[in-house]
C-alpha cells in the first residue's frame, strides 16, 4: 500500500502550496504599491519564467498522453486486439514519474510566485481563492484517477460481464447525462457564458462521462471510464489555470482597482480563458504524442533485435499520427485565439503580429515550417516499409519542392534590417523590389495553406501505399452513401454560408466605400463555385470515380486557396485592405472542407482493398527516428516561444489595465534572451524526461518480447 | 542504450544551437531590449523615441522606408498614394477638415485631432481601427502625445512648438479630452460612448439624447471621477436628489416601487426599473415612503462590463462637462 500512496506525496505538496496561497491572498493587494523581491539579487522574472515553462512542459505531457492513451485503449477493446491495449498501457507507464514531477514543479512555481511577486500573487490568489480550492480538489481527483488507471490496468481486465439490469442502469445514467449535456449546450442550464466555453464544457466534461456510462458492461469498460474521468479532471485543471492566465490578459468582473464587482464566474470566464484552453488542448495532444514518439525513437535507435525495432517503429508511427491529427487543426485554433486577442485589445493584437513580436513570429514560422517538412520526411521514410509504395515515390520530389518554396516564402520578412550601404545598393529602399511581396500577408496565407495541403497529400500517398484492387464504393453498402454526402454537406455548409455572407456584406461594415463591394462579390462567387465542385466530387465518388473526385476537389481547392486568392489578396490589400481578413477566413474554410471531404472519400476508396504486401515494421532508416526526435525538440521550443509571446503581449501590465508591472524587469526581452531561456528550459525538460523514461525502464525490467513484436504486425498504414 | 542517448543529446544540442543562433542573429539585426525613458521632452527627438518605442505607432504605421507596417497609412513620402510626408500632408488635411467642419483647422490641430479622436478622419482605403494611445495598454500622457506631434510636424512640415504648447481652441478641446481620459484611468471616450449606449442610455440622457428615468448626465464630470465610479459600482450609495426610490402601497396592499416622475394634486406617476410608468390615484394610496439605501439603477450593471468597458465609460462621462458639442 505504501508503494501505491508514495506517488501522492509530491502532488500533496503542490496542493498545500496552492492552498497556502489561497489562504493568504486578498484582492486588496491590487490597491497597494507592488512589492517585488529577489533571490540573491537575481532576475526574479527569469526565475518565474524558467519554473513556469518547465512546469508547463511537464503538465502538457501529463495532460496530453492520457487523451490518446484512452482512445487507443478503446480501439483495442472494441476490436478485441490486445496489441493496442498494451500500447496504451506503455504510453500510460510514461506518466507515473512525470506526474509527480509536474506537481512538484507546480508547488515550486507557487512558492516562487508568492515569495518573489507577493503583491501580484496575493491579489490573484485572493480573487480566485474559490477556484484555487476547486483546483486543489480536482488535483486529488486526477491523482487518484491516474494511479487507479495505471496500477489497475491488469486488475481490471477480463472477468464476466455485469448483469443486464446493471448494464441498463448504466445506460440510463449515461443517457441522462447526455440529455443533460445537450440541454446545457443549448443554454438551458448553467450561468450565462460564451458559446465557446459552453461547447468546450459540453464536449469535454459532460458528453465523455455520458458515453462512458453507455459502454459500461465489464471490468475493462470500468477501466476505460476511469481513463475518461482522468481526462475530465486533467482538462478541468488546465481550464482553471488557464482562466488565471486569461484573466491577466483580459480581466473581467473587476473594477479598475481590481475589486470584484460581481460574481467570480465573470472573472473566471474572461474573454481569452476558453480560446487559450482550446489552443492548449490541441497543443498538449500534439506535444504528448511527440514526446511519446521521442521515447519510441530512442528505444528504436538503441534496439538490439528486429522484434524490438518493429515494436518501437510501430509505437513511433502511432505517436506521430496522433501528433499530426492535432497539428493540422492547431493553426486554426491559434487563428481563433489571435482573433480574440485582437478583440480584447487591438494594440495587443498589433503588437503581436507587427510590433515587438513580429520577428519572434519569423522564428516561430521557421519552427512550424520545420515541423511540417520533417513530418513529411517521416511519412516518406515510412513508405519504404510499405510494399508497393514505390509507385508513389515520383510525387515526393514535387511535394518537397512545394514545401521548400512555401517555407522560403513564409520566412521572408517584408522589410529587411539592412545597413545604410546595403540600402543604397538596393536603390535606397529597405524593401527588396521582388521579395517585398513575399513578406506580405497574401503570400503568407497562400503558402501556409499549401504547406498543409502538401502534408495532407503525403498522408494520402502513405495510406494507399500497399493498396491495389479496390472495392468499388457502390458495392460497400449504405454506409458510404451516408458518410460521403454528409461530409459533402458539411463542406458545402461551411464554405457556402460564408460565401453567401460575403455576397450580402455591406462595405460600410469595414469602413470601405460602396464601390468596393466588387471585391466581396468576387470571393463570394469563388466560394459558391467551390461548393459546386464539392457536390460534383460527392457524385463522382458515389459513382466509383473516387480518385477523380479527390483529384478534382484537391486541385480546385489548391487553385482557389493558393493561386487565385494568393494573387487576388494583393489586389484586395491595395484596394480594400480591411477585407483581407475575410479572404484569409475564406481560404481556411475551403481548406478545412477539402480535408474533411477528401478524407471521407479516401476512407471508402481503400476500404477492404487488396494489399500488395504486409507492412514491414522496423524496416525504416535510423534517420527517420531522428526526424521524430527533431519534431519533439522543435515543438517543445515552439511551445516555449509561444508562451513568451502570449505572456509578453501584456506589456508592462501584470493584469492588463488593472495592475501595472512596476518591477525593474518591466520591458520586453530581446529574441536572443527568449531563445536562451527557452533553450535552457527545453534542455532541462529533455534531460528530466530522459531520466524519467530510464527510471520507467528499470521498473519495467524487461523490454518488449517477441510477442509484442508480433503484435506490431498490423497491415494498416 | 547509453550510446544512443548520447547521440540523441548531441542532436538536441545541435538544434538548440541553431535556435540560439537565430535568436542572436535577429537581435543583432533588429536591436535588443527597448526600455522606455521615464521622462520625455516635447521635441521631435522625444517624439521619435515614443513613435518607435512606447507609443507602438510603428506597429501600424511606417514612415517612408522606415518600418514595415502596412495596416495604417504610411506617414512618410511613399509610393503614389502618399506623395507628401505627414508634416506637409497635415496642412492639406487641415484644409479638408476646415471645409468639413466649418472650423479653422491648422496643421497642428489636424495632428492633435488624429491622436485624440482617430475616427474623425479616416484615410480612404483604411479601416477605422487606430488605437486610443492615451488608453491602456499604451497609455501615453499628454506630454508624450505632444512630443509625438512635434515629431510628426518635423516630417516635412514646419515644427511649431508654440502651437503645441499654447493650443488653439480646437486643440485645447482635444487636450481636455485626453486629460479627462487620463484622469479616468486611461479609458477611451469613443468606445465609452458605445458602452454608454448599450448600458446606460435607456435611462440617462447626455447631450439631449437618452432616457428620462435617471438623472441627466450632461454635466456629470463636475461631480468628479470618484462620484461617477461609485455611482456605477454602488448605485444606492449616493442617490441624486429627486431620484430616490419610492415605495407606494395601495389600499389593496399592492406595492409599486420606482421613481416618482409626476406628482399632481390627485395622482402620482411611478416609473419602475423596467421603464413602465404606473399612475396611482392619491386616494388609493395607503402608504408612501422613500426607501433608503435602494436605487432602481441595476446593481449588477458592472457585471456585464469588462475592465476596459468600465474605464471607457468613465472616460466618456468625464468628458461631459455640460457643454454641447
Amino acid at each position: 500500500m505504501n508503494r501505491l500512496f508514495r506517488p501522492l506525496y509530491k502532488p500533496t505538496l503542490a496542493i498545500l502550496a496552492l492552498a497556502a496561497l489561497a489562504l493568504v491572498g486578498t484582492p486588496a493587494y491590487a490597491q497597494e504599491a507592488n512589492e517585488y523581491r529577489q533571490i540573491l539579487g537575481g532576475d526574479s522574472r527569469k526565475v518565474i519564467w524558467f519554473l513556469a515553462q518547465l512546469h508547463l512542459f511537464f503538465a502538457a505531457f501529463v495532460l496530453g498522453v492520457p487523451l490518446f492513451a484512452v482512445i487507443i485503449e478503446v480501439v483495442g477493446w472494441r476490436n478485441k486486439d490486445p496489441k493496442f491495449d498494451k500500447l496504451a498501457h506503455e504510453f500510460t507507464s510514461l506518466l507515473s514519474v512525470a506526474y509527480a514531477t509536474t506537481a512538484a514543479l507546480g508547488g515550486m512555481l507557487a512558492f516562487a510566485l508568492f515569495t518573489l511577486y507577493p503583491s501580484f500573487t496575493g491579489y490573484l490568489a485572493g480573487l480566485f481563492k474559490d477556484v484555487m480550492f476547486l483546483y486543489a480538489l480536482l488535483f486529488f481527483a486526477e491523482t487518484f484517477c491516474l494511479y487507479l488507471y495505471y496500477y489497475g490496468w491488469h486488475w481490471m481486465q477480463g472477468g464476466e460481464q455485469f448483469s443486464k439490469r446493471l448494464q441498463w442502469l448504466f445506460k440510463g445514467i449515461g443517457s441522462a447525462i447526455i440529455v443533460f449535456g445537450l440541454v446545457f449546450f443549448f443554454g438551458g442550464l448553467g450561468p450565462e457564458m460564451r458559446g465557446d466555453t459552453r461547447s468546450f464544457m459540453t464536449l469535454l466534461y459532460i458528453l465523455p462521462p455520458g458515453i462512458g456510462f453507455l459502454i459500461l458492461k465489464d471490468r475493462k469498460s470500468v477501466h476505460i471510464m476511469i481513463g475518461i474521468l482522468l481526462n475530465v479532471a486533467g482538462t478541468a485543471i488546465m481550464q482553471l489555470a488557464n482562466s488565471w492566465a486569461g484573466f491577466m490578459m483580459s480581466p473581467a468582473g473587476v473594477d479598475q482597482d481590481g475589486a470584484l464587482t460581481g460574481s467570480l464566474w465573470v472573472a473566471f470566464e474572461n474573454i481569452l480563458a476558453t480560446p487559450i484552453a482550446m489552443h492548449r488542448m490541441l497543443g498538449n495532444l500534439a506535444f504528448g504524442g511527440l514526446v511519446a514518439g521521442a521515447y519510441a525513437a530512442v528505444k528504436f535507435i538503441g534496439a538490439q533485435t528486429p522484434e524490438e525495432k518493429a515494436h518501437y517503429d510501430w509505437m513511433g508511427y502511432i505517436s506521430n499520427f496522433v501528433a499530426i491529427a492535432a497539428l493540422i487543426p492547431l493553426p486554426f485554433a491559434g487563428y481563433y485565439l489571435g482573433r480574440e486577442v485582437y478583440s480584447t485589445s487591438a494594440v495587443m493584437g498589433n503588437n503581436m503580429m507587427g510590433g515587438d513580436f513580429s520577428w519572434t513570429f519569423i522564428i516561430q514560422a521557421a519552427l512550424v515550417g520545420s515541423l511540417f517538412i520533417i513530418t513529411n520526411y517521416y511519412l516518406w521514410s515510412g513508405m519504404t516499409r510499405i510494399p508497393g509504395a514505390q509507385r508513389y515515390y515520383g510525387y515526393i520530389k514535387w511535394i518537397l519542392a512545394a514545401l521548400i518554396i512555401s517555407f522560403a516564402i513564409w520566412l521572408t520578412p517584408h522589410n529587411l534590417p539592412l545597413t545604410g550601404q546595403e540600402v543604397g545598393q538596393m536603390g535606397g529602399s529597405q524593401y527588396h523590389p521582388t521579395l517585398k511581396f513575399m513578406g506580405l500577408m497574401p503570400a503568407k496565407n497562400a503558402v501556409v495553406n499549401l504547406i498543409i495541403l502538401s502534408t495532407f497529400f503525403s498522408f494520402l500517398l502513405y495510406r494507399r501505399g500497399n493498396k491495389s484492387d479496390v472495392l468499388p464504393i457502390s458495392q460497400q453498402g449504405r454506409l458510404p452513401r451516408i458518410i460521403i454526402p454528409l461530409a459533402g454537406l458539411a463542406a458545402v455548409a461551411m464554405v457556402g454560408q460564408y460565401g453567401l455572407s460575403l455576397l450580402n456584406m455591406d462595405p460600410a461594415e469595414l469602413d470601405l466605400p460602396a464601390d468596393r463591394v466588387q471585391y466581396f462579390r468576387t470571393v463570394g462567387y469563388l466560394l459558391l463555385a467551390e461548393c459546386a465542385v464539392a457536390v460534383l466530387a460527392v457524385i463522382l465518388a458515389l459513382k466509383d470515380r473516387g480518385k477523380l473526385a479527390q483529384g478534382l476537389y484537391l486541385g480546385s481547392t489548391a487553385f482557389s486557396v493558393v493561386i487565385f486568392l494568393g494573387v487576388y489578396g494583393f489586389v484586395v490589400m491595395e484596394k480594400a485592405s480591411p477585407f483581407l481578413r475575410n479572404v484569409a477566413v475564406s481560404q481556411f474554410l475551403q481548406l478545412i472542407s477539402c480535408l474533411i471531404l477528401v478524407t471521407a472519400i479516401d476512407f471508402f476508396l481503400f476500404r477492404d482493398a487488396k494489399e500488395i504486401g504486409k507492412l514491414q515494421w522496423g524496416k525504416i532508416s535510423v534517420r527517420s527516428q531522428y526526424a521524430l526526435l527533431a519534431l519533439t525538440f522543435i515543438i517543445t521550443m515552439n511551445m516555449g516561444l509561444m508562451g513568451f509571446i502570449r505572456s509578453g503581449l501584456r506589456g508592462d501590465w501584470h493584469i492588463f489595465g488593472v495592475m501595472r508591472d512596476t518591477s525593474p524587469w518591466s520591458y520586453t526581452p530581446s529574441n536572443y534572451t527568449m531563445t536562451q531561456m527557452v533553450s535552457l528550459t527545453v534542455l532541462v525538460f529533455m534531460l528530466g524526461v530522459a531520466f524519467m523514461f530510464w527510471l520507467g525502464g528499470i521498473a519495467a525490467k524487461k523490454g518488449p518480447t517477441e510477442d509484442q513484436a508480433a503484435e506490431a504486425e498490423t497491415d494498416e498504414p | 542504450m547509453t550510446r544512443s542517448i548520447g547521440k540523441v543529446l548531441l542532436f538536441l544540442l545541435l538544434l538548440l544551437g541553431a535556435f540560439l543562433w537565430m535568436g542572436q542573429t535577429i537581435t543583432a539585426m533588429t536591436g535588443g531590449e527597448k526600455k522606455a525613458a521615464s521622462i520625455v521632452e516635447i521635441t521631435p527627438e522625444g517624439g521619435e523615441s515614443i513613435f518607435w518605442g512606447k507609443g507602438r505607432c510603428f506597429t501600424c504605421h511606417s514612415l517612408g522606408d522606415q518600418g514595415s507596417a502596412v495596416r495604417c497609412p504610411n506617414l512618410g513620402q511613399f509610393g503614389e498614394k502618399f506623395l507628401m510626408p505627414i508634416g506637409e500632408r497635415a496642412a492639406e488635411r487641415a484644409k479638408e477638415r476646415s471645409e468639413e467642419t466649418g472650423e479653422n483647422y491648422t496643421a497642428t490641430d489636424y495632428l492633435v485631432e488624429s491622436l485624440a479622436v482617430p475616427s474623425a478622419y479616416v484615410v480612404e482605403g483604411f479601416k477605422d481601427e487606430m488605437a486610443i494611445v492615451y488608453a491602456p495598454p499604451i497609455a501615453l500622457n499628454l506630454n508624450e502625445i505632444k512630443a509625438v506631434i512635434a515629431y510628426l510636424q518635423s516630417q516635412g512640415g514646419e515644427l511649431d512648438l508654440e502651437a503645441i504648447e499654447n493650443p488653439s481652441e480646437i486643440s485645447a478641446k482635444y487636450y481636455a479630452r485626453i486629460a479627462a481620459a487620463t484622469a479616468a484611468g486611461g479609458g477611451d471616450p469613443g468606445a465609452g460612448l458605445e458602452v454608454f449606449d448599450d448600458n446606460c442610455a435607456e435611462c440617462h440622457k447626455v447631450q439631449d439624447e437618452g432616457g428620462d428615468v435617471g438623472p441627466d448626465l450632461n454635466a456629470i464630470s463636475l461631480k468628479g471621477l470618484k462620484f461617477i465610479s461609485e455611482s456605477i459600482l454602488r448605485p444606492a450609495k449616493k442617490i441624486s436628489k429627486g431620484y430616490e426610490t419610492w415605495v407606494v402601497v395601495n389600499q389593496e396592499g399592492r406595492r409599486t416601487i420606482g421613481l416618482k416622475t409626476r406628482d399632481t394634486a390627485t395622482e402620482i406617476d411611478i416609473t419602475k426599473d423596467n421603464g413602465e410608468v404606473v399612475t396611482i390615484s392619491k386616494a388609493d394610496i395607503k402608504e408612501i415612503a422613500i426607501e433608503e439605501g435602494r436605487s432602481i439603477m441595476p446593481e449588477d450593471l458592472i457585471e456585464a462590463m469588462t475592465v476596459k468597458d468600465f474605464q471607457d465609460v468613465q472616460a466618456y462621462l468625464m468628458m461631459q462637462k455640460g457643454e454641447s458639442e
